[in-house]
């Protein structure tokens, strides 16, 4: 009946929660909310991941994310974050390569106006 | 790998076979005159018919000379070999795709034995005269991993970093006498607020931690990474065993203006 399929959704839950229909039905309930959620969520999840580990390997190579991603549009790279991810860790000089065209497409922001300092006190004297 | 493992055996069961027919408890085929059952293999001596017409083991007997249609070759280039398939297989293999799992299309997940902690590297910071939060936050960055291509939030990838000189920490304004650190034991009226001064003469350490660990994922992989960090009072720390190297610090302002 339903309370067999509820009690085989509720596997692995906590306390009674996979024991005792009344709250294993409320928990199941939940917990498909959360995975029709996470399903979606999921692909912004690993995209940011992606973005996260693409950032510390341009970073080794002194470049940032930004920059990076900046060069590669104007060359036309059309390079997904997923591949570039991968490539960053399991092939390190393939990777570099892609970041000195990146460099020499866009040397980064060479002219940016330094932030004001601070002066203090010693403006008066 | 299975399938070759299975043609061997396939094989040599079929050879064994037919040079021990003569015992088999089946009606007896003989070698040389036409066998009493029909069977596609005129003249040679058989297994019994039902065993044939499986796809794996009929290839590779004996019987059949080189490819035929019912399985085909791919060359594995890591094994440096050909592995037969069976051809209602055929739709799953491409010719690059016999040697191994996917790298390329899945992301990568570390298993355990690429986060073993005695293979981490362990990083020294001098904190004399060194911003509180600016070096906290450096800090936090390495244990947590961040700096790594092969960065992963839910597995503790960091390194370990060590903090000598914890009590020549600077702050920069009138933070030494107005910082307040706060404690609550939890009971009424138990609250005790202290300043930064009073509580660097009393123990130096709890201020890097508190700060590192404001800085850190709070739970428990959070409380795990903390573990990582070990803060010390003088110049000295028992630590040399781990040829802790300088932590490599980017921020240009971390050096207090004197």
């Amino acid at each position: 009946m339903n309370k067999g399929k509820i009690f085989k959704l509720a596997k692995g839950f906590r306390g009674r929660a996979k024991n005792c229909i009344r709250i294993a039905r409320e928990r199941v309930e939940k917990a498909l909310q959360y995975s029709y959620r996470d399903r979606r969520t999921k692909k912004r999840d690993m995209r940011s991941l992606w973005i996260q580990r693409i950032n510390a390997g341009t970073r080794i190579h002194g470049v940032n994310y930004g920059n990076f991603m900046h060069g590669l549009m104007k060359e036309n790279i059309q390079l997904n974050r997923k591949v570039l991810s991968e490539l960053s860790m399991h092939e390190p000089h393939s990777f570099k390569s892609l970041v000195d065209i990146s460099r020499s497409a866009f040397p980064g922001n060479k002219n940016v106006v330094p932030a004001p300092q601070k002066k203090g006190l010693q403006i008066l004297v | 790998m299975s399938v070759l493992s299975l043609a061997a055996s396939s094989s040599s069961s079929l050879l064994s076979f037919s040079s021990t027919c003569s015992s088999s408890p089946k009606p007896p085929f003989s070698s040389s005159a036409k066998p009493a059952l029909k069977t596609p293999f005129v003249g040679f001596s058989v297994a019994p018919p039902q065993k044939l017409w499986f796809p794996s083991t009929t290839d590779l007997s004996f019987n059949n000379e080189g490819n035929t249609r019912r399985s085909f070759e791919i060359f594995s280039s890591k094994t440096e070999d050909f592995v037969r398939v069976p051809l209602d297989q055929r739709w799953m293999y491409e010719d690059y795709e016999v040697d191994g799992p996917d790298i390329w299309n899945n992301t990568w997940y570390p298993k355990a034995a690429d986060h073993v902690n005695t293979d981490k590297p362990w990083f020294i910071v001098d904190a004399t005269d060194k911003i509180l939060g600016r070096m906290a936050s450096t800090i936090a960055i390495y244990i947590r991993g961040k700096i790594l291509a092969t960065y992963t939030p839910s597995v503790d990838m960091g390194a370990f970093v060590i903090v000598v000189n914890a009590e020549k920490v600077a702050v920069s304004g009138k933070k030494r006498n107005q910082k307040l650190y706060r404690r609550h034991s939890g009971r009424p009226g138990g609250m005790t607020v202290e300043t930064f001064d009073q509580l660097q003469q009393r123990i130096p350490e709890r201020i890097i931690e508190h700060a590192v660990r404001g800085m850190l994922p709070k739970g428990r992989l959070g409380r795990a990474l903390f573990n990582h960090l070990k803060v010390y009072k003088g110049p000295d720390h028992p630590l040399e065993a781990q040829m802790p190297v300088e932590l490599p610090i980017r921020d240009k302002r971390i050096q207090i203006q004197k």
